[in-house]
This record gives C-alpha cells, structure tokens and sequence, in this order.
C-alpha cells in the first residue's frame, strides 16, 4: 500500500508532452554550406496561391532568385505589418543572397519553402508538408536549413 | 517542420520569437533574438540586425551540441503598434 498513489488521479493542469529529440550534425564547416530557408510566415510567390487564411497544411516551393517585390504572406496569425514592409523580416532572402556573394556560405537552395504555421492540421503538416519540404531540401543538396517560426 | 528537415538528415536552426513554444514543439535548436512574431529575422529595412540575426543563427549550427538548446541572440526590436 502507498499512501501516495491515487489510482487513476489525473492533474487539473494541461501538460503537453515534448516529442522525443531529433538532432543531426552538420558534417562540414559553415562556409562550405548550401543553405535553405523554410519559413511558417505564409510566404509566397504573389503568382502563387495564397494560403487559406481559416487552416491551410500546403506549401510553396520558393524560387531563391525571386525579387522580393515578387513575394507577398497570407497568413491570418500574425500581425503583417512589418513583413509587409520588408519580407526579409521573416524570409531573410537578400541577407542569404549577401553571406554567399561575400564567401559566409558556399550557396544557396535553388528553391525554398513558405508554409502557414501556427496551427491548422498537425497531423497533415507532421506526417506529409513537412517529410515533402524535408526531402525538396535533400534532393537540392542542402547542407544547413534556416527556419522562422513561432 | 524543423523536426522533419532534421530527421530527413538535414541540420537546421530555428529562429523564434516564442521560445516556450519552440521548446514546446520539440525544436532540435533554436535562436532567439528579442523580436515580436513577425519580425523574427529582425526589424524592418535593418540589414544590419537581420544580417546579425541571420549569421548568429547559422552559426549556432556549428556551435550548439545539445538537442533542444534554445540560444538567446543579443538583438532587441520592438514594434511600434
């Protein structure tokens, strides 16, 4: 008998649980990197569908040499405002474009990602939009990936 | 998604405004730069904070041994709403 077991006592207090680690090394040194950007802030391509504002688990596959004029954010979860004056606030573009012109990094993806985080359906986002953004950046050669979200 | 780049082999960074979340979410690592959601990668029109923000973070790559670390990064904007 134990005077502190309840049986089936449950907390009153929600404790989501943290998935298990993945982690993986980098295998050479940061200026020999071809980087990708990934980002949750609903970028696209003003010629590509925008995201639906209610929930939406598709991507975008983001030319890396699209000017910025060329690129616009639908998502309803955030406040805009400053992406919309300059993307490079969420999808920092022309500073990846600078550290390669400068020799920082070896390159960069020919394409990126924009997806709408910040909900939606998780279970499409884990087991389908993130798998096929994970093997986009495989196929192009990408050793490192940049990531804005939350 | 970050999780899924990573388990694909891949090494990635996370640069977030909303650590607990990140941490939450599982993030193999993660940069946070003291910015609002939305502005993560720094303030509008400032190369030099979005530069910083950007080069720190990939440097974290290299640097971070842990899985789960989440790094301060020493830039703060506010915006003005």
């Amino acid at each position: 008998m134990s005077l502190t077991v309840v049986k089936g006592l449950q907390s009153e207090i929600f404790v989501p649980v943290t998935p298990p680690s993945v982690f993986t090394k980098p295998t050479k040194p940061m200026k020999e990197w071809v980087v990708g950007l990934a980002t949750a802030a609903g970028v696209h391509r003003k010629d590509q569908e925008r995201f639906n504002l209610a929930g939406d688990f598709t991507w975008r596959k983001i030319p890396s040499d699209t000017p910025t004029d060329m690129l616009m954010v639908s998502h309803g979860g955030y406040d805009n405002s400053d992406v919309n004056k300059d993307i490079n606030c969420m999808f920092p573009i022309e500073r990846i474009h600078e550290l390669v012109a400068e020799g920082i990094i070896a390159g960069e993806a020919p394409f990126h990602a924009g997806f709408m985080g910040g909900g939606g359906n998780i279970e499409k986002f884990t087991n389908e939009t993130g798998p096929a953004i994970a093997e986009m950046f495989k196929e192009e050669g990408v050793d490192a990936v940049l990531v804005t979200a939350g | 998604m970050q999780r899924a780049i990573e388990k694909a082999g891949v090494p990635t960074i996370c640069v977030t405004a909303l650590p607990p979340v990140s941490r939450q979410n599982g993030t193999p690592r993660a940069a946070a730069p003291l910015v609002p959601m939305g502005a993560n990668a720094g303030a509008p029109h400032d190369v030099a904070m979005q530069r910083g923000i950007t080069i720190d973070a990939l440097k974290l790559i290299e640097t971070i041994e842990t899985p789960g670390k989440i790094v301060p990064l020493p830039y703060e904007y506010h915006a003005q709403i």
